[in-house]
């Protein structure tokens, strides 16, 4: 394995912002400032892993009304019909337009799922101090970094929808409260992942203690 | 390929404090070393990229961000699509998508997609145009650091990526239903999704040390 200094260890101390590297005099305590942008300095983020429990039991919660209540109405010549996000990848499965029901699945049922699971693997390692595939742990928080906003497409499909199709007697469409919900599981997910710090699989279950 | 010294805590003691990286992941300690052509640096404990060569100058990164605030009012001023039905048409833009949704309680996903698809885009540019412009002249703009510390922290919620796709993704979808012309709007949006994330490629660092060679 590699033996790479820590900050923590080597007396340093970098910005979270700006990524200025400092020797550290005394503990910081959040009324000292980065001398480049002025943020608080501090360690590692104070109450890291219960804040991002906190954002993931909501963002949790909020999911279930998602996927229950509808998100969309579209009305047309043959009456009115409300669906649910399922709802709307397995019509679009149906119609044959497989790729777009592949890609609405993915932003809105696999993305979430996957964020879900692979903060609660984190939260759970990082509570066990466990020192069990570091390097692929923190791969997993980049991936959930990474695909966090793509949530978000559905939202828009919905606006863009709504927004078009206003024709009284031919086709009408309105968003419905599940989207709401659905919104709030993607601002709450990306906050959860924003307040998850990654140091803290690497500072637990090490040899010197931390 | 990985660019950086193995850091040995004997080379690190030597090492001024400017000369170093911090894995913002991992904590890992790094010497930062001048990266070649194509060249990207990893953190060799958790391979977090630290830090990525490019060749930009602040003249070509302004000429980027000019281009991308002038696609940002194209496809701000200009429908993103068309439908047609029995000879009446509606359009949309991105700023009129989220308006139409705001009253009752779709009110609360139009702001999330007002702030995330257009304000935040718009800010980003905005920052950037005038961090560059006074750049350009060799001189720090006004409130430097409080607007760097922004665009940092405003970058995760900036989607306009986001925004394409689902513009895409509704054009097919509506296209089984009803006639859609995809409009200028859509082209545009989709050149400044492509300048954004280049301009988004540029390090931190950069920013931050932007001038500082100088002064």
């Amino acid at each position: 394995m590699t033996a790479a200094v820590r900050a923590i260890d080597a007396g340093l101390l970098a910005c979270r912002t700006c990524g200025l590297v400092m020797a550290r005099r005394s503990a910081p305590n959040p009324r000292t400032f980065c001398p480049r942008c002025a943020s608080a300095l501090l360690e590692r983020r104070p109450r890291s892993a219960e804040t991002t429990l906190a954002w993931l039991v909501a963002g949790v919660i909020l999911y279930i009304p998602a996927n229950v209540l509808p998100v969309i109405y579209v009305s047309g010549v043959g009456g009115g019909e409300e669906s649910t996000i399922l709802g709307g990848v397995l019509s679009f499965w149906r119609s044959g337009s497989w790729d777009i029901a592949v890609l609405i699945f993915t932003a809105s049922v696999a993305v979430p799922t996957t964020k879900f699971l692979a903060l609660g693997l984190l939260l759970w390692t990082v509570h066990r101090r466990s020192n069990w595939g570091r390097r692929q742990r923190t791969a997993l928080y980049r991936l959930v970094e990474f695909i966090g906003y793509w949530s978000m497409l559905d939202v828009v499909v919905v606006a863009l929808t709504a927004a078009l199709l206003k024709f009284k007697a031919l086709g009408t469409a309105e968003p419905r409260l599940g989207i709401v919900f659905f919104c709030g599981v993607v601002v709450t997910t990306m906050i959860a992942a924003l307040s998850f710090d990654p140091r803290l699989i690497w500072d637990m279950g090490s040899s010197d203690g931390h | 390929m990985a660019a950086l010294d193995s850091p040995l805590a004997a080379s690190l003691l030597g090492a001024g404090t400017r000369d170093l990286l911090v894995c913002p992941h991992c904590d890992a300690v790094h010497r930062a070393v001048v990266l070649g052509r194509h060249e990207v640096a990893a953190c060799i404990a958790c391979g977090r990229v630290l830090a990525r060569h490019h060749s930009l100058s602040v003249d070509q990164l302004l000429a980027l961000t000019v281009t991308a605030a002038l696609l940002f009012m194209i496809a701000n001023s200009y429908p993103l699509m068309i439908i047609e039905v029995g000879g009446m048409h509606t359009e949309t833009t991105v700023w009129g998508a989220a308006l139409l949704m705001l009253h009752g309680w779709a009110a609360w996903p139009a702001a999330v997609l007002g702030v995330s698809m257009f304000m935040l885009p718009l800010l980003q540019i905005a920052l950037l145009l005038w961090v560059l412009a006074f750049a350009r002249f060799g001189r720090r703009a006004p409130g430097f650091g409080g607007l760097l510390v922004l665009l940092h922290r405003s970058r995760p919620w900036s989607m306009t990526e986001v925004f394409l796709l689902g513009a895409l993704v509704a054009i097919v979808k509506l296209s089984s239903w009803v006639h859609v012309t995809p409009s200028i709007g859509i082209w545009a949006l989709a050149s400044l999704t492509i300048l954004l994330t280049i301009l988004s490629m540029v390090e931190p660092r950069f920013w931050w040390t932007l001038l500082q060679a100088e002064a």
